[in-house]
């Protein structure tokens, strides 16, 4: 039975005040493994008419381990689009097209999604359809090619926007050895010989469209019996794959790194300063403490915030943090500055603001703003379908299950002052700290 | 009975209210004023915006901008302004448990700003930077599409960008916004919406609250007729970039209450609907021919489309324009795929759709507007803007309409608005000279790919590549990017 939203809602939010915390996720859903690897999650909702499929694989960006791949992860998602033997993409279209559908799909560091969201009506025949085209995807070379073309297109029309730029070198200058120094977009040179990479896409598909990386998330005005059924029938009989990519492991940074992009045309000053920080984990308080900090220390009532932003007005914008990744990434806080002469005096606000967590403990009532602020964050989010399906998807990224979510928040209630004074100590430290710099052309 | 109504009207608040009372714990406002960038007064393009930003961003009279933003961070509350040529509207979200509070606020933001010149400082900075680096100079795509605008309504309200003028931001003083809030701001132009569990009389309260604002008297900006364009024209804005994007179109006649809207939505949806694969566009150029990331068309203003999957509503408009949205292109490809975008359109005006592409997008447009009001904030803003457009609630209007909507009545809907002649075409390039060269030499842009293409694809190209474009040198203008909204 789908129980009602009110109900759920409101049970997840009377955690701010319970005693005893309960789920941050407030739906029932339903997680189905089945023998061949692949795991199914169904959330009904009581949002009307409308169903949200996001089919998450469990490799990104950080799964090209091999030189000159850089990119493939994301290429590949493009040539899912390819069409099978039995239904060649004008078919694809057309059976998500009569479902009104809305599709694309997405890729980062940790995962592949694939999503989907079209009128209840439509359910049985797209996961009919999205079924065929993970078991029996079947492309040429030359639309191969073709496709290739539109992965520079989408890294052309991103190359205006400074921010593009600063990740590439971060990213570049911080990681030597893990496949988190390339970006998800992948090196252009890399982009360049894309076309050229045929045989080695069947191979990718082969290693990662398996049953073993894959979920299937299904949210909305759906029945999980019903789901449960056409899941089986249509991916029951996907085979295992064996593939494991051997990600190559990130020796300790042992001082401090810089990066610099000259920008060609006239722009306001950006920085970003980064850290390393641990992998994703939702079984101590270190990602959380580091997610609170971020929000502690650059957020719209931070000190740093009212200074930069409100008050000496040096700044248009800050903000950052650590975002949730497989492997131990990055902790970036990232400005951009009114004026040149001013990158060197926010440069040294940022240091001396985490610095400053390592001696000071923090206020415990802007301790509790941030954990309030972080709950009803989540909560408001949740205001369709489609964005509870999201949120699941970066769960399943990580450890794919939604436990994750309600394994996270409960961290979160358990930050202390003392934690956040410890993590700050342990992570914001020189050695591995990474600063990049953007300027435009020197006035004449 | 309507008189009766109408003496009803004079003596209760006059805001006019779009309320959805529902069980959701998450509580929606849109508060909406019908007055917009095209109220900007002459030499003050950007007031608007600034104004509202005033509001939304800056302190109220009883608290500092600092002390809301403590205040309003533990609720995760949202609050900000959207400003259009003829809607300035407030979107507001907060959790049901936090309503009292964040309403405070909210209500003190429109009723009794702060009008602080530290504020206005730091305000002044950012609309400045959103316009100088985010649009103009880190976003080829939507720089094209804005400058698209700008050209197709120079002299007419709609003549600037939301954003501004620099020179004009640059000079903006508290005087001339609290003259915009003041004369603008007002209960005539005001609608106020509503969605969610909020209690009982809440709806009253906010139009009796509400009511302090000044009565003044409904005066949407009068549009001038815009001029017949004689022949295409082409700006070329000259900046350091990898690539070349287009945004080609004109007027059109139709806007969302047109008798003929939900049958161009059909063409327009076919031909490129926005983020879709299956668009006739997309299918050509991208999936066929790999020369971009996508390529669309439009029908109703879409800013943020390189962001949004779906358009934000309450920016309704009394005029539109039919676009054509080329994502950047390889330099080299660039008159190739210029020529091809515009073969396509020759086709759809020439030819049409075919019966059964009408019938499949007819019934994809039916079930996919429900997508359109996928959260209450959406179903809140398009409910509106239906008010303002005077048609039923859109997903309905639409369902009804296309449930009516014969082939034949699509076919002449294309050919009554859509042409293939007297376009606007705004290209961002590095070297705007180079490319005002080429299309004036007219040469044939022959194409080669990467991999062997079907033998019809090939000899379409060579019809493509020699395609005339007949542009001479006095309809083209290259412009250096420092010029554009200066």
């Amino acid at each position: 039975m789908t129980r009602p939203l009110l109900t759920l809602l409101i049970a997840g939010i009377g955690v701010l005040t319970a005693a005893e915390p309960r789920k941050i996720f407030p739906y029932a859903y339903e997680q189905t493994d089945f023998p061949n690897g692949l795991r199914l999650i169904t959330a009904p909702t009581d949002f009307p008419k409308i169903v949200a499929l996001y089919i998450v694989v469990n490799a990104g960006s950080r799964n090209e381990v091999e030189a000159g791949k850089s990119g493939f992860a994301h290429f590949f998602e493009h040539v899912m689009f390819r069409g099978t033997k039995k239904n060649p993409p004008q078919k694809w279209e057309a059976t998500m097209k009569a479902a009104g559908a809305a599709t694309n799909a997405f890729t980062s560091d940790d995962l592949t999604a694939y999503h989907a969201t079209f009128a209840k009506e439509g359910l049985a025949s797209i996961i009919e359809l999205e079924a065929d085209r993970f078991q029996n995807l079947d492309y040429a070379e030359n639309v191969f090619r073709t496709e290739a073309l539109a992965v520079n297109g989408e890294y052309n029309k991103n190359s205006a926007q400074p921010f593009s730029r600063i990740h590439e070198t971060m990213r570049n200058a911080a990681f030597d050895a893990h496949t988190y120094k390339h970006t998800t977009m992948g090196f252009l040179t890399d982009i360049k010989a894309m076309p050229e990479q045929y045989a080695y896409s069947k191979q990718f598909f082969d290693r990662f469209y398996r049953p073993e990386y894959t979920t299937v998330i299904v949210v909305g005005d759906v029945k999980a019996a019903e789901v449960k059924a056409l899941a089986e029938k249509h991916w029951g009989g996907w085979k295992r794959g064996t593939y494991v990519a051997d990600i190559p492991k990130e020796p300790a940074q042992t001082g401090e790194r810089k990066g610099h992009v000259d920008w060609p045309v006239a722009t306001a000053p950006w920085i970003s300063v980064g850290y390393k920080v641990p992998a994703y984990s939702d079984s101590d308080k270190e990602t959380a403490a580091l997610n609170i900090i971020s929000a502690l220390a650059f957020g719209p009532t931070s000190p740093a915030y009212q200074r930069l932003v409100l008050q000496e007005q040096k700044v248009d914008f800050i903000g950052g943090g650590a975002s949730p990744h497989v492997d131990p990434y990055l902790f970036t806080v990232t400005s951009r500055i009114k004026k040149d002469a001013d990158v060197e005096p926010v440069r040294e606000s940022i240091v001396s603001t985490l610095n400053g967590l390592k001696d000071t403990l923090v206020d415990v009532k802007k301790l509790d703003a941030v954990k309030k602020n972080l709950r009803y964050s989540f909560a408001l989010s949740l205001d369709n379908s489609e964005a509870i399906a999201e949120a699941l998807t970066r769960a399943i990224a990580l450890r794919r299950t939604p436990e994750t979510l309600n394994n996270l928040y409960t961290m979160y209630e358990q930050v202390t002052p003392e934690d956040i004074r410890e993590v700050a100590r342990k992570y914001f430290v020189e050695s591995g700290r990474t600063v990049v710099t953007l300027t435009g052309p020197k006035a004449k | 009975m309507k008189l009766l109504l109408a003496l009803f009207s004079l003596v209760l608040p006059a805001a006019e209210v779009v309320a959805m009372p529902g069980q959701s714990p998450i509580i929606n406002f849109r508060i909406a004023f019908r007055a917009g960038a095209a109220n900007d007064p002459a030499g003050k393009a950007g007031l608007a915006t600034f104004t509202a930003a005033m509001l939304s961003d800056g302190g109220t009279k009883a608290k500092t901008r600092q002390q809301l933003l403590d205040e309003m961070y533990p609720m995760a509350a949202r609050f900000g302004a959207q400003v259009d040529k003829e809607m300035i509207v407030f979107v507001g979200t907060t959790h049901a448990e936090n309503l009292e509070p964040f309403y405070a606020n909210l209500r003190d933001a429109l009723l009794t700003p702060g009008w602080r010149e530290d504020d206005l400082k730091r305000i002044r900075d950012a609309q400045t930077n959103a316009l100088k680096l985010s649009l103009r100079s880190n976003n080829d795509e939507e720089l094209g599409k804005e400058v698209l605008y700008e050209q197709l309504y120079t002299g007419h309200p709609y003549g600037n960008v939301n954003l501004g003028k620099l020179s004009a931001i640059a000079a903006m003083t508290m005087a001339d916004l609290q003259g915009f809030y003041k004369a603008h701001f007002t209960q005539a132009n005001l609608i106020i919406g509503v969605a969610g569990n909020y209690p009982k009389g809440f709806v009253e309260r906010m139009q009796k609250d509400f009511a302090s604002l000044p009565k003044g008297s409904p005066a949407a900006v009068k549009l001038p007729a815009l001029k017949p364009m004689a022949e295409s024209r082409v700006t070329i804005v000259d900046k350091k970039t990898r690539a070349v994007a287009y945004s080609i179109g004109y007027p059109i006649a139709v806007t969302r209450n047109h008798p003929d809207y939900p049958a161009l939505l059909v063409a327009s949806d076919w031909f490129g609907k926005h983020r879709s694969s299956g668009g006739n566009l997309y299918q050509r150029m991208r999936e066929i021919r790999g020369l971009n990331y996508g390529d669309y068309s439009y029908i109703e203003y879409f800013p943020s489309g390189m962001y949004q999957f779906e358009p934000d509503p309450n920016m309704p408009r009394r005029s539109q324009i039919f676009q054509i949205w080329v994502r950047p292109v390889e330099p080299p490809t660039a008159h190739f795929a210029l020529r091809l975008a515009l073969f396509e359109l020759d086709r759809l005006v020439d030819r049409g759709m075919t019966e059964s592409d009408f019938e499949t997008t007819r019934d994809f447009v039916a079930r996919s507007v429900n997508l359109l009001m996928k959260t209450k904030s959406a179903e809140l803003g398009y409910a509106i803007d239906s008010k303002v457009y005077g048609i039923p609630e859109y997903a309905k209007y639409i369902q009804d309409a296309l449930a009516k909507l014969t082939y034949a009545q699509v076919q002449a809907a294309i050919k009554k608005h859509l042409r293939k002649d007297r376009l606007h075409i705004v290209a961002i390039t590095d070297n705007g000279e180079a490319l005002k060269k080429m299309l004036v030499a007219d040469e044939p842009s022959p194409m080669k790919y990467n991999s062997p293409k079907p033998g019809d694809i090939l000899e379409e190209d060579k019809t493509v590549a020699a395609k005339k474009l007949g542009l001479k040198a006095e309809q083209i203008t290259v412009i250096p990017e420092e010029r554009v909204f200066q």
